[in-house]
């Protein structure tokens, strides 16, 4: 499937490359639920004293992936609900770069269940998802094939080069640790399709290994073909329906290497934080756990009537209480500005300061720019108008309208066949819609339903298999 | 401007539960958000929303209208502003009677249905017909399938098809001789100033006594018709402006075109003059940029919008050439209209088809 749609929402604000590391802070809370996973098996007791990298809870459901203490100190499960306290905090050794680590693992394929298992208790294979659940691969089957991606598109969460920085070697080691883990299966790296130093640095130094068997998939840089089952189905790897498919993010490869280079657990993370209201948007290494409210002191451009999106502004979630810590997977802080001026004869405006993915405002006649948007709804929500730009901008090649006019007479099974399982959930569809219909919304409740309630489409695997040839006959004719 | 905030707060509560005009809060939503944008914030990811909503959207059709109903007052004087008020008044009482019963938002797609309508009606049109016709085609062709976005058919439409059946005479006949001079009838008033019995439109004399007006006429507008369709100028222009904002279908125009100009060839035996003279006259690109473009009464898939244009085109040029009728744009949309949802049918059906080896 060649990629299509898609749409890149020109967030003022953008992240700086610069990576601030964050002093630790005097109390940490760390969240036992983040986006895939719940940490609800406790390993610690209360006022437990634990020792950095200990595990403090496990997802019995995620293979028992472990949260590995950030560091040493006591454990408080009562102050806060749904998060562990840490306090009396003992940092652990202030991570050095061992400067006789070689830039090259040894090619070692013969212990990779041992490596697995380090990987799994250093908490760094919560990295590596399954491209067509998103959840947490399961470590002990095989893939079909991996793919490794450093481009990060939605506004905001860290940026790919941020998170390497000038560390390439870093990332070198972490795909040839992955490499050993693999048997033939072949390694995607996903880099952007522009000439950016990292990219070629990169390519100058993997084009060296004829044992790392990599290939390159320059890409398109438009949101959202930076999703894992996109890039995918993009790279042809989804043929007969079943396959299971692992996914790296940058980060992913850089907590390979710290734990089976270094043997550091992973608690920290880089991330971004960004946003209209954010006064110097750019990236920061954190550890887990870290308070929010110390994040974001001083760092925004107001105080009150701004909204925290953990993660970017298309698929995020609000942050409800600022009292979180940074959870286990955060890959970023976007901050919006609350709406607070009623602009008079607003939708008269000409526009030219508003960016829409419509041609209906005369920013179309200008270059492209960057906005600061804020929260608001920018309309009223309304009926559906059938004006088909939820069509176009679908990056999957559904049709989000039709879904949801099936979806509004409850026709679940309707919805079925026009494939809403497809849906990636990237949120473009509720971005552009004029009537402000949440469909991203709707399709994804759609397809949680549509699994419990329907179970696979009937016949549609039997079917595919039969008619598999006939299609390729007709293409290779075309 | 601070003014008429500190008005419409200090109206609000007297429209929230338990005020006295609490029934009415749609009306009165209606004007507030009219004035000053809304605060409402998104409640979910995406967290920040694109700047097109339905106001603008349907504010753009508008825009794209202004030509026509330039012409329109230029052709045939300011009688065009009484028409557009009580269309306007008409049809938007029936919204607003809707909107209070439903409880729920007054929607702008009558912005649209308001302009439209009189400028498909006979400039002559007395005004009481304007509101009878623009009362039924948005109570029977919008409201009762449930409101804008539910309805079948093109509620402007349907509101000129029962005119036209009620009250042919009129409708037939309530024409008014198009103002000529640089100024037009830009400073007059008129009333129906034309014998019905001995003068007709473009198309009819055609039809019946086999007489063409000239091409010039036809593409500039200074013509007996109805008040908003016979400038081909004004309309192209608007029609350019539509395809611009990306608010009309460039598919269905392009093939209600090629297949209107394909059909009348073949019927007309291939006199080029006389397709060209079936492209300007009449309602075809009055039909073709405004109503067959309405997205909400046409096809939602890709192909569709093809086929739809195809049959609306096809069907214009049988009507006009094969049958009694002089004039069958307002017919061939309608019948398009009933045709939508099984085309859709088709090509959603070939959609599956296509992403049937997706996983």
């Amino acid at each position: 499937m060649k990629p299509r749609g898609g749409y890149n929402v020109n967030l003022a604000g953008g992240p700086s490359l610069t990576v601030e590391k964050l002093a630790p802070p005097e109390k940490l809370c760390i969240p036992l639920h983040s986006r895939h996973l719940k940490f609800t098996e406790l390993r610690v007791a209360d006022g437990d004293s634990v020792s950095s990298g200990q595990a403090l809870a496990v997802d019995p459901k995620a293979f028992s992936i472990p949260l590995p203490a950030p560091c040493g100190g006591t454990v408080g499960l009562t102050q806060l609900d749904g998060h562990i306290v840490m306090e009396d905090l003992t940092g652990p050794a202030e991570a050095t770069h061992d400067p006789e680590v070689p830039a090259h693992v040894p090619y070692d394929p013969g212990n990779a269940a041992e490596k697995r298992r380090k990987l799994m208790e250093l908490g760094a294979w919560q990295f590596v998802s399954n491209a067509r659940t998103l959840r947490v691969a399961d470590p002990q089957t095989a893939p079909s094939a991996v793919i490794v991606s450093t481009v990060h598109l939605e506004p905001f969460v860290a940026r790919g080069s941020a998170i390497f920085g000038d560390n390439i070697n870093a990332l070198i080691r972490g795909l040839e640790h992955l490499q050993s883990l693999l048997e033939y299966q072949e390694i995607h790296l996903v880099l952007p399709d522009i000439k950016v130093d990292l990219a070629r640095n990169i390519q100058k130094i993997i084009r060296g290994h004829a044992w790392l068997k990599l290939s390159e998939a320059p890409m398109q840089m438009r949101y959202p073909f930076d999703n894992p089952t996109l890039l995918a189905r993009h790279l042809g790897l989804f043929t007969e329906g079943d396959e299971t498919v692992w996914f790296l993010p940058a980060a992913g490869v850089i907590a390979f290497d710290s734990a089976l280079t270094y043997s550091r657990p992973c608690t920290k993370r880089i991330i971004s934080l960004a946003g209209p209201a954010v006064k110097e948007p750019q990236h920061l290494e954190v550890t887990i756990g870290h308070p929010i409210d110390n994040i974001l002191a001083g760092r925004l451009t107001r105080d009150e009537n701004v909204r925290v999106v953990n993660g970017g502004i298309l698929t995020g979630v609000e942050i409800a209480d600022k009292q979180m810590g940074i959870d286990a997977e955060c890959s970023g802080l976007t901050v919006l500005e609350e709406p607070t001026v009623r602009e008079m004869f607003g939708w008269l405006r000409p526009g030219g300061d508003r960016r829409s993915y419509s041609k209906c405002f005369t920013s179309t006649l200008q270059k492209t720019f960057e906005e600061r948007l804020s929260t608001s709804l920018r309309g009223e929500q309304r009926p559906c108008v059938a004006c088909g730009q939820c069509v176009t901008v679908c990056p999957v090649g559904i049709m989000p309208n039709a879904i949801y006019k099936y979806l509004f007479s409850d026709e679940l099974e309707q919805a079925q066949r026009l494939r809403t399982d497809l849906c990636v959930e990237c949120g473009l569809c509720s971005y552009v819609c004029p009537s402000k219909i949440d469909l991203s919304d709707e399709l994804a409740r759609a397809k949680v339903r549509i699994a419990e309630e329907l179970g696979p489409a009937p016949g549609q695997q039997t079917e595919q298999k039969e008619q598999t040839p006939t299609e390729n006959q007709e293409e290779g004719e075309a | 401007m601070k003014f008429l905030a500190n008005l419409l707060d200090k109206a609000r509560p007297k429209f929230e539960a338990g005020g006295p005009f609490a029934s009415f809060k749609p009306l009165f939503d209606a004007i507030d958000a009219f004035m000053f944008n809304p605060l409402t914030q998104s409640k979910m990811a995406p967290h920040a929303r694109d700047p097109l909503d339905v106001k603008r959207y349907m504010s753009m059709v508008i825009i794209a209208l202004l030509p026509a109903t330039f012409a329109s007052f230029y052709f045939f004087g300011w009688r065009m502003l009484p028409m557009i008020l009580v269309s306007y008044a008409a049809g938007g009482a029936v919204e607003v009677a809707f909107a209070v019963i439903r409880k729920e938002e007054i929607n702008e797609g009558f912005l649209v249905t308001g302009l439209l309508f009189p400028l498909i009606l006979p400039p002559g049109l007395p005004l009481w017909m304007v509101a009878v016709g623009v009362i039924f085609g948005v109570l029977v062709g919008k409201e009762i399938f449930g409101g804008t976005g539910r309805n079948l058919f093109n509620p402007a439409l349907v509101g000129r098809c029962f005119l036209l059946l009620s009250y042919g005479g009129p409708m037939g006949g309530a024409w008014i001789e198009p103002g000529g001079g640089f100024f037009g009838r830009l400073g007059q008033y008129a009333e129906t100033t034309v014998d019905a019995v001995s003068q007709a439109t473009p198309l009819y004399k055609a039809a019946v006594d086999t007489q063409y007006e000239p091409l010039s006429n036809l593409f500039f507008g200074n013509i007996l018709g109805c008040s908003g369709e016979t400038s081909a100028l004004a309309l192209i222009a608007g029609g350019v402006l539509l395809l611009l904002f990306g608010v009309a279908s460039w598919r269905v125009i392009l093939s209600t075109f090629i297949s209107f100009g394909i059909m009348t060839a073949l019927l007309v035996e291939g006199n080029m003059h006389m397709v060209l003279f079936h492209y300007l006259a009449g309602g075809l690109l009055l039909g073709t940029f405004f109503m067959a473009t309405d997205p909400v009464s046409g096809p939602i898939t890709t192909g569709g919008k093809f086929v739809y244009g195809a049959l609306i085109g096809i069907a214009t040029a049988l009507i006009r050439l094969k049958t009694p009728l002089s004039e069958g744009m307002m017919f061939a949309i309608l019948a398009g209209n009933m045709f939508a949802p099984i085309i859709d049918e088709v090509f959603i059906a070939l959609h599956v088809r296509r992403l049937r080896n997706e996983k």
